[in-house]
């Protein structure tokens, strides 16, 4: 049985330069939905 | 269903079926069996592991939930991005650069042979027991809808998805799953519109957002901390990330799906792709059934949504005073929403108590058999009031939804079955053809193993619940070995495999005193890493 071949290079991510930047983008992005459900649930809230 | 149903639901698990054996074609080898032998797109696996998570319980059971209890249960994947980021950031390259099969494999470089063993043996024990739930929950159901022997479902889904499962390996999986993404997608955008077409003329779509409000079913956000609320912001964000880490960094079911990426890079886009999605989708899924909840303000559903207990309780001899109760509390429960839609005074209490009413007697009607209809209620509206051919592709999606939750589920238990205990304990140094012949039978035995025990295990409520909860009975202990493993050096084998045991008992020891299972993974991971390191501090020797 082969050991299993892999690429192990970390490639930058196709956008925002690094992966850190890419990271704070979605934690924003969960921040923004989550600020929005906040905002829907209280404008229909009984 | 009428004709045109049976016809799409059965074209569309033939071309499923099909297409998944197609593209799993040539799996010749271990890695093409249980890697797909590194080839997998981002797109193709942030897909395959949306589509595993939106099982058939995903469509049956979420709908339900919004329906019953509101839509807080979104708040339960409010963790989940969260924990992609960061084993985007750790987990990912850790196992690419390990060069490992399974996330059991890391155990042993890291730690010991037993520790390995251990982990593995949970990892059996919970993903069996989620292989036979994934494959009974949606078979209970879809027998009553389609009128089917119970364990001619299971052997008909089961059936099929050894077939595809054994013969193409993790690229049949995958594949189908990115198949089977697209037509949810589509079948909820649809679902969505035919509810919405049928509100009455009178009531636009934001009376209906209004409605559902003021019954207290949008309540996606509640910052309310409370230590038995199952779902709240806090238990969401800290408890459903402790969950989702769990899942997705050590579940084989969920690590192997990135471990088939072309690289790094790809395997971090498939995992951040789902985060990006995840959320609002289940938003989205938990609307419908909001939504459904308000199109039954105005059309009047069955007492119960069961069709076989409803023929049960219909010949009972109290069955004609609760269905007069019920009638007259949804006739008082629709004039209270056409007043609340119109802004009258007092309707919101009116419809309060014409609700109250409503239950009251649903539920009675309920105890007449002792049934739970909640399972039920999505399907009931789909089968009774989507259009002819439109109910055939729902129930041929939810079917091969349960079967694309269970193929990767098998798919997973059959490599760690083969590279964990059989590889690594019995034969050691046979060839390659030797386990790819192994890993078939694995996936078989796994396939029939998921099947008997579906034929046994009935009664379960809320189906997604019942699955999440089993799950964290043990994540918690597998999550914090690998926390072990990846962030304490100092940690010695034998601080990890008492610290497992140890997070194990004490996750069982909470259950007895708490149903709120997102604290699980919490409690088990806390415990494994204090006991984990402080064993290691007082033994550095054994390091």
């Amino acid at each position: 049985m082969n050991e299993p071949q892999r690429t192990v290079a970390d490639e930058p991510p196709p956008f925002l330069g690094t992966w850190k930047r890419v990271y704070t983008l979605v934690v924003l992005y969960l921040a923004c939905v989550i600020g929005l459900f906040y905002w829907f649930t209280k404008s229909f809230a009984p | 269903m009428r004709p045109l149903d049976w016809v799409v639901m059965f074209a569309w698990l033939v071309f499923l079926v099909s297409y998944g054996l197609w593209r799993g074609r040539g799996s010749g080898s271990t890695q093409d069996f249980m890697l797909a032998n590194k080839t997998m797109p981002w797109y193709a696996m942030g897909l395959s592991i949306i589509a595993t998570q939106a099982s058939a319980i995903t469509f049956i059971s979420t709908t339900a939930q919004a329906y019953v209890d509101g839509m807080r249960f979104v708040q339960f994947y409010f963790g989940l991005p969260i924990a992609m980021v960061i084993l985007s950031a750790t987990a990912v390259p850790i196992f690419h650069r390990a060069k490992v099969y399974t996330a059991y494999e890391y155990l042993e470089h890291r730690f010991d042979a037993k520790t390995r063993l251990l982990v593995t043996i949970v990892f059996l024990i919970s993903r069996g027991l989620g292989a036979g739930l994934a494959l009974s929950a949606p078979a209970i159901v879809l027998s009553v809808v389609l009128a089917w022997p119970f364990r001619v479902t299971i052997l008909i889904m089961g059936g099929l998805v050894v077939l595809y499962t054994t013969l193409g390996g993790i690229k049949a999986v995958t594949w189908a799953d990115v198949q089977q993404m697209m037509v949810i997608m589509l079948a909820l955008v649809i679902a969505f519109g035919v509810a919405i077409s049928m509100l009455p003329p009178d009531v636009s779509f934001l009376d209906a957002v209004k409605l559902a409000g003021a019954a207290g079913k949008l309540n996606a956000v509640t910052t309310t901390f409370d230590w038995n609320d199952r779902y709240n912001i806090w238990s969401g964000l800290i408890g459903g990330m402790f969950l989702a880490l769990a899942y997705f960094g050590t579940d084989q079911s969920q690590v192997q799906r990135y471990l088939t990426g072309k690289s790094i890079g790809q395997s971090r886009l498939g995992l951040l792709l789902t985060a990006m999605v995840k959320v609002p989708m289940q938003f989205f899924i938990l609307f419908i059934g909001a939504m459904v909840f308000v199109v039954f303000l105005f059309v009047r559903p069955p007492i119960v949504f069961q069709p076989v207990v409803m023929q049960q309780v219909h010949s009972s001899p109290q069955y004609a005073a609760i269905e007069s109760r019920y009638e007259q509390a949804f006739d008082q429960r629709q004039a209270a929403a056409r007043g609340i839609v119109s802004s009258k005074a007092g309707a919101l209490e009116e419809f309060r108590a014409a609700q109250t009413n409503l239950d009251a007697a649903r539920t009675d009607a309920l105890n007449l058999n002792g049934a739970n209809d909640t399972n039920y209620i999505f399907l009931s509206f789909v089968t009774h009031y989507l259009p002819v051919g439109v109910v055939g592709l729902l129930v041929a999606v939810i079917f091969t939804a349960a079967m694309s939750a269970i193929s990767g589920e098998i798919n997973s238990l059959a490599t760690v079955t083969v590279i964990d205990i059989y590889k690594r304990h019995i034969a050691k140094n046979s060839s390659d053809k030797h386990y790819l012949g192994a890993s078939r039978v694995a996936t078989v035995f796994w396939g029939i193993y998921a099947m008997a025990f579906a034929s046994t295990a009935t009664g379960f409520g809320a189906l997604i619940e019942a699955v999440n909860q089993v799950g964290s009975l043990f994540y918690g202990g597998m999550l914090g070995v690998f926390v072990l493993a990846f962030f304490v050096k100092r940690c010695t084998a034998t601080g990890a495999f008492l610290g497992v045991i140890a997070g194990e008992a004490a996750i069982f020891t909470t259950a007895r005193f708490t149903s709120a299972f997102l604290w699980y993974n919490v409690i088990g991971c806390l415990v494994v890493v204090a006991v984990g390191w402080s064993i290691s501090l007082l033994h550095p020797r054994n390091n």
